[in-house]
């Protein structure tokens, strides 16, 4: 059985194991309970256990004195901008992301739209575990009340980010494949809004996921085929919940999740000089590029929160994940897969490029990644047991996420996942052999026991 | 399962009880209804949560009284309902009732596997992909009005409307009340029918509590006045001169209709009052008599196939339209019976004896109970007795009962007599008895 996780992107588990109904009651109690009963958002995405998890939480916040707004099925990045213009003093969003179909999650966010930080996310937790919750009385008790199509305003604020009249000139045709996500609420009608013809591929929320709703190369073999059949500009590949987003070019092929944010930075660089905010476990591609246009790079820890925190401290132009995860400040500081459309499709309508040609001046280097399964309980002991190991034999690391090694060849990163009881390695060489070397070293040096 | 909101009754027991419903009923199709407390969303949501878990499909009816949400589980062979209410206990509580496939509540055998499965706390889990939907249901009121129209007709539009006040609590009766009357034809005058979760007085439709009511018949002059209680399941009435007829009258009028229509068993439980047997009688009906508690009379009636029956607290259960104490049915019979009759509910009464019961209760330990009850069964021991459920006696006068209660330490005396004091001399003299065998 796949154990819970708790950590600082909130509860995540597979439905009908260990994430049950009382668990979700009680952190939604808690997190109630941590914003004093305020006004709270909720909203999630197609997933079947969706419904019950929504009851559980509306049980849970409604007990600790709650008002309730319920967005419905809707994109995460809709409800983080909704906390603002609603008054919210924040919102739960029920999506396990890119998990497949029999999980789900809690995310928690807090009152200007961003993620809970780590310092935040231990004091929600430690309520939950103390398990002292607000308990309204029957005087004091609110209720929920449905937010009917908060899409509209996203599209609004996207809007005011990005020459909406010239990508409309210039009517792209672009491929979306929405996952049968909440994206299937959203990205049809931003596209439709940028004057372009739309070839959607599974935008049905009521439909089962047709793939893993993580967009990477092996999961865009649909998109690919849309492309080329409709002689798209571009194809885009969404999550289940619109943070992630994957590239399909104009010739059909599929690029790796790590290109999202290297072609992304590109396109800002050339016009806003200045920092990109990534993690530590993203391409080195990102510095290849910001060395060529005038920008330098900050690498944080994994996790959407550090990328956040990270472009406010900095006053970053740009902020992105190699998962595919994007953040367009302008719009709003967190990952939404609808603001990179904006400005990918800026970029093409404004200079006419294809996407193909821009993605052949990229620095394309050889990315592996593997994970292992570990029992929660060993997680952080086989991470400090491979340290020891890189200590031992006189490397230098970047401890800022886990252990990041920078060798000659490339770079590899062993790090415990924010979101599996696993541990993640990531590889990057200039070639696939040595990225598979550094792929063996690493494997090498970890024990699970 | 019962508590406080803000205290006892949280959202994890809740989930945890319909989880373990959900399990008893086997991941079927559960309907779920509520009165309109403030704590109800939030009860409900629990509830939903729970079901979906256990791989149950939810129905989900809304504000509605008890009887409907019986009635919803009949009607679409559900698996099993759960209505969310604490029927007459005040404000800050709230309860789960469980109904069985059958619309009925759970019986006592049931009730024991769900606690069961609730402790052990193994229940069924289906994976994300197992899980099923919520129908929301916007009718469920009017198709029980619909069912009470059915089956006995708009009231004769010949002769004058009935002017009826109806003081509704503010309970899940407050939308579907006026309805039912309306559609009867009647004139309605609707008091306390704004479903908001207040409390416009104590949800018991006890004579006490009725000033409202009977002052309202009176300034309208209206034929009738029916109060219901938070769950829409018990019915007092009120005569045409604003004064209460007493809570097991209401069982009383009912009676007189029906079996003026369809002669056949009369069902009660042994705290009724002999006005009943009066009523079966003038049709040559016969009447049993059961423990106190709904589950055995419901029991009886199905097995007797009887054509009426009720308890004394102003539940009426008339099979033909629903198996449920039903204050839908109870307000259209006895309209019915004023309109056919031309008779006032004074003159309805006169026709019968009148008698008065009068209940007491103090608190008594459990253990204390067998002993008292075998001594009134040794000192009463030549008049008729009844001991299925504490000790009846049947005096001259009439009659008394005494039995503990199931949910509370404590022991009720009533007595029932042709006249008040009487009545009272039984009540004060048994209640000195008992007394001096606790103390």
């Amino acid at each position: 059985m796949k154990p819970l996780k708790i950590g600082i992107t909130g509860v995540r588990g597979i439905v009908g194991e260990t994430f049950t109904p009382e668990l979700a009651v009680e952190f939604a109690q808690a997190f109630g309970t941590y914003l004093d009963g305020g006004r709270i958002l909720v909203c999630r995405d197609t997933r079947p256990s969706g419904p019950m998890i929504r009851s559980a939480v509306l049980a849970g916040l409604l007990a600790a004195g709650c008002e309730i707004v319920d967005l419905g099925i809707c994109p995460t990045p809709s409800m983080q901008l909704a906390v603002k213009w609603l008054e919210a003093d924040g919102g739960i969003a029920i999506t396990a992301g890119h998990n497949p179909w029999r999980w789900n999650a809690l995310k928690f966010v807090r009152g200007d739209g961003l993620y809970l930080n780590p310092q935040q996310a231990e004091e929600l937790l430690d309520i939950f575990h103390q398990n002292e919750f607000l308990k309204a009385t029957w005087k004091g008790i609110r209720s929920s009340v449905l937010y009917d199509d908060p899409i509209p305003k996203h599209i609004e604020e996207l809007q005011k980010a990005f020459a909406v009249d010239v990508i409309r000139k210039r009517r792209l045709v672009v491929a979306v494949d929405c996952c049968n996500g909440a994206c299937s609420l959203l990205s049809p009608r931003w596209l439709e809004v940028l004057g372009c013809e739309v070839l959607a591929l599974n935008n049905d929320p009521t439909a089962p996921f047709p793939h893993a709703p993580e967009p990477k190369p092996a999961t865009m073999a649909q998109l690919c085929a849309l492309v080329k059949a409709g002689r798209a500009d571009i194809g885009f590949a969404h999550d289940a919940d619109g943070e992630r987003l994957g590239l399909v070019t104009d010739l059909g092929e599929a690029l790796s999740e790590e290109m999202t944010l290297a072609l992304a930075a590109d396109i800002r660089l050339r016009t806003q000089p200045g920092t990109i905010v990534t993690n530590v476990s993203t391409t080195q591609a990102i510095d290849c590029i910001a060395s060529q246009r005038g920008g330098n790079v900050v690498r944080t820890p994994v996790g959407q929160t550090f990328i956040s925190e990270g472009l406010l401290e900095h006053d970053g132009v740009l902020g992105g994940e190699g998962s595919g995860g994007i953040t367009v400040p302008e719009v709003h500081l967190t990952h939404d897969s609808a603001a990179a459309i904006g400005l990918i499709l800026e970029h093409l309508a404004q200079t006419e490029e294809r996407i193909s040609d821009m993605v052949q001046y990229l620095p394309r280097l050889a990315t592996l990644k593997h994970d292992v399964a570990v029992e929660p309980h060993r997680l952080y002991s086989v991470l400090q047991e491979f340290r020891a190991v890189v200590e031992q034999e006189g490397l230098t690391f970047d401890s800022t996420d886990g252990v990041k090694v920078t060798m000659p060849e490339g770079w590899a990163h062993v790090r415990a996942s924010n979101t599996e009881s696993i541990i993640r390695i990531i590889v990057e060489a200039k070639e696939k052999g040595k990225a598979a070397e550094l792929l063996d070293w690493a494997r090498d040096r970890i024990r699970i026991s | 399962m019962r508590g406080v909101i803000g205290q006892s009754l949280t959202p994890v027991l809740l989930t945890r009880f319909a989880q373990a419903f959900g399990t008893h009923t086997g991941s079927g199709t559960i309907v779920v209804g509520r009165d309109p407390r403030t704590s109800g969303e939030m009860v409900k949501h629990a509830v939903i949560a729970g079901i979906l878990s256990s791989g149950g499909r939810v129905v989900d009816v809304g504000v509605c009284p008890v009887p409907t949400v019986q009635l919803q589980v009949r009607r679409r062979k559900a698996h099993g309902g759960i209505a969310i209410t604490a029927s007459h206990n005040p404000a800050e509580w709230n309860a789960l009732k469980f109904i069985g496939s059958n619309g009925l509540f759970l019986d006592s055998g049931q009730a024991r596997e769900l606690l069961d499965i609730y402790h052990q706390g193994e229940y069924t889990k289906v994976s994300g992909e197992e899980i099923r939907s919520v129908e929301e249901v916007e009718g469920a009121g009017d198709a029980h009005v619909k069912a009470v129209i059915d089956t006995l007709g708009p009231l004769p539009s010949a002769g004058k409307k009935l002017k009826v006040v109806l003081d509704s609590c503010n309970g899940a009766g407050s939308i579907v009340g006026p309805k039912l009357l309306e559609a009867l034809g009647a004139d309605v005058i609707p008091i306390n029918v704004t479903p908001d979760g207040s409390f416009p007085r104590p949800a018991e439709p006890l004579p006490e509590n009725l000033g409202d009511l009977c002052a309202a018949v009176k300034k309208h002059g209206a034929d009738v006045g029916f109060a219901q209680d938070m769950d829409a399941d018990r019915l007092a009435i009120v005569n045409e001169k604003g004064i209460p007829i007493g809570e097991d009258y209401t069982l009383v009028l009912a009676a007189l209709y029906v079996l003026g229509h369809e002669r056949g068993p009369v069902v009660a439980n042994l705290s009724t009052t002999s006005a009943l047997e009066d009523v079966a009688k003038k049709f040559d009906c016969p009447l049993f008599l059961t423990k106190i508690g709904e589950v055995n009379v419901t029991d009886k009636m199905q097995q007797q196939n009887a054509v009426i029956g009720g308890e004394g607290n102003g539940g009426v259960i008339y099979p033909r339209i629903n198996f449920a104490r039903d204050s839908l049915v109870g307000m259209a019979l006895v309209l019915h019976l004023l309109a056919e009759s031309g008779k006032t509910v004074s003159q309805l009464l006169e026709q019968f004896p009148r008698y008065t019961v009068v209940k007491e209760k103090m608190a008594c330990p459990s253990e204390k109970i067998p002993a008292i009850l075998k001594m009134l069964r040794h000192e009463y021991g030549e008049f008729p007795l009844d001991t299925r459920d504490g000790v009846k006696v049947t005096l001259p006068e009439g009659w008394f009962l005494v039995r503990g209660s199931n949910t509370e330490p404590i022991i009720r005396v009533v007595a029932e007599s042709r006249s008040e004091s009487q009545a009272r001399e039984i009540v004060s003299r048994i209640y000195a008895r008992v007394a001096s065998c606790i103390h």
